[in-house]
């Protein structure tokens, strides 16, 4: 059985509801469900010219988790390190109104609905990493 | 409390230092007139926050050394009136930070500190360079070796230690930096380390570093005083430091606290530029 190493670059945004849930989706993927497999990628740091960072993308298959139809992580990607494998635009997953919120952007503000967008969006990189990946899904514990 | 300030946070994701850096950013914003730059947005939105950075003191808050944010600043032209390393406010406070992305106890006492510090008045993190003292003259003389050229500036202001380094004086305030003969025995310089803006430093105490493929140099402050600024540039720019270490490259300015007694141990040009034509015939550069 051969895993595949996933990146997995996700919005930093401060702006709005979608940034907020971008970034802890990812943080959920990594930390509660322990894909051991999948590495996150520091998009302030992809853009400030982390070497590192972008290489990993260039040989690694990455995905983009973006808070908004902005898609600043999907293009910086594209554009430091080639093509993308995968990438998902939370606006579409939790709907525009809700990602652009920007009253609700910080972690002791999330309600209920907002836990359970987190989950949502963490399903869709789940799902991603596994089409990517399929033995990812087997050794990890979902 | 601090107020009117547009915040930088580097707002890393992979290491808890840059989770520590928007927990400040947003607790700051919480229940005062500052205002968050988003360091990935900001890219796409620049007119926004440029305005914003216009018109509010900056705070730049890195978490660690790469200084991501203050990169930003330097690329978009920004001036900086306070900065914090979370990582380095770590190591100063002997807090240990965890890998995981969890603020945990030490992490939470870390915020606290930090934000007393930049709540406090009496804080050391602040205060910007006195855009009135302007080190902008110098004489040059020149000594070629080869194909290398060595340029020392010979104003009589200007001051110099045996370790090439250099202090423009002028009142109650240095500029400080690193001569010629530092920049071209370390060939192209990569990385540039700056001393903390606040931080107290003796004479002869380590002002930054500077790194090239060959070796790093510590840049040994030839006067005390209390670290007002630093060269934005060079952050985002190390090169400069090569294409001239005195006017582009200069490195920190200085409130001098003891100058009078600093003195006693630099030396003036004409003594600077025999030792350093000395070095440079012994090694051969």
């Amino acid at each position: 059985m051969s895993v595949l190493k996933v990146g997995v670059l996700s919005c930093s945004g401060e702006e709005c509801l979608g940034g907020t849930i971008s970034r802890l989706a990812t943080r959920k993927v990594l930390e509660e469900l322990k894909f051991i497999d999948t590495v996150t990628l520091c998009l302030p740091l992809y853009l400030a010219g982390g070497e590192e960072e972008r290489n990993f993308a260039k040989v690694y298959p990455t995905i983009s988790v973006d808070g908004c139809d902005k898609l600043c992580a999907k293009r910086s990607t594209e554009k430091y390190s080639g093509k993308i494998s995968g990438s998902i635009d939370v606006s579409k997953v939790i709907g525009n109104e809700n990602a652009l919120n920007t009253k609700i952007v910080r972690n002791k503000d999330l309600k209920d609905e907002h836990l359970q967008m987190i989950d949502q969006v963490a399903g869709e990189i789940v799902k991603m990493i596994g089409s990517i990946s399929p033995d990812s899904l087997n050794i990890n514990p979902k | 409390m601090l107020e009117n300030h547009a915040i930088l946070p580097c707002n890393g994701l992979d290491k808890n230092a840059g989770v520590i850096s928007r927990e400040i950013a947003i607790k700051l914003c919480e229940n005062a007139n500052n205002k968050i730059i988003c360091p990935v947005y900001y890219r796409v939105a620049e007119g926004k926050y440029n305005k914003i950075a216009g018109e509010h003191s900056l705070l730049v808050i890195d978490g660690c050394q790469t200084r991501c944010a203050s990169k930003l600043a330097a690329e978009k032209n920004l001036k900086v009136s306070r900065r914090v390393t979370i990582s380095e406010e770590a190591k100063s406070h002997n807090i240990e930070l965890k890998s995981n992305l969890r603020l945990l106890e030490n992490e939470n006492t870390l915020i606290e500190i930090i934000l007393n510090g930049l709540n406090s008045p009496e804080d050391k993190v602040a205060l910007s360079s006195d855009e009135t003292t302007v080190f902008n003259k110098f004489d040059y003389e020149t000594y070629q070796h080869g194909k290398f050229l060595f340029r020392v500036p010979a104003n009589p202001e200007i001051y110099f230690n045996e370790n090439d380094c250099w202090a423009y004086v002028i009142g109650t305030r240095a500029r400080i930096g690193v001569t010629d003969f530092v920049q071209q025995n370390l060939s192209d310089i990569l990385y540039f380390t700056p001393p903390e803006i606040g931080t107290e430093i003796d004479q002869f105490g380590e002002a930054g570093e500077i790194e090239s493929s060959k070796s790093v140099f510590e840049l040994v402050s030839p006067v005390s005083g209390k670290v007002i600024s630093i060269n934005e540039a060079l952050i985002g720019k190390p090169e400069l430091l090569n294409e001239n270490p005195y006017e582009l490259g200069w490195v920190a300015e200085i409130e001098l606290t003891n100058f009078e007694d600093d003195k006693e141990l630099l030396i003036g040009f004409d003594k600077y530029f025999e030792i350093m034509k000395k070095k440079v015939e012994d090694i051969n550069v």
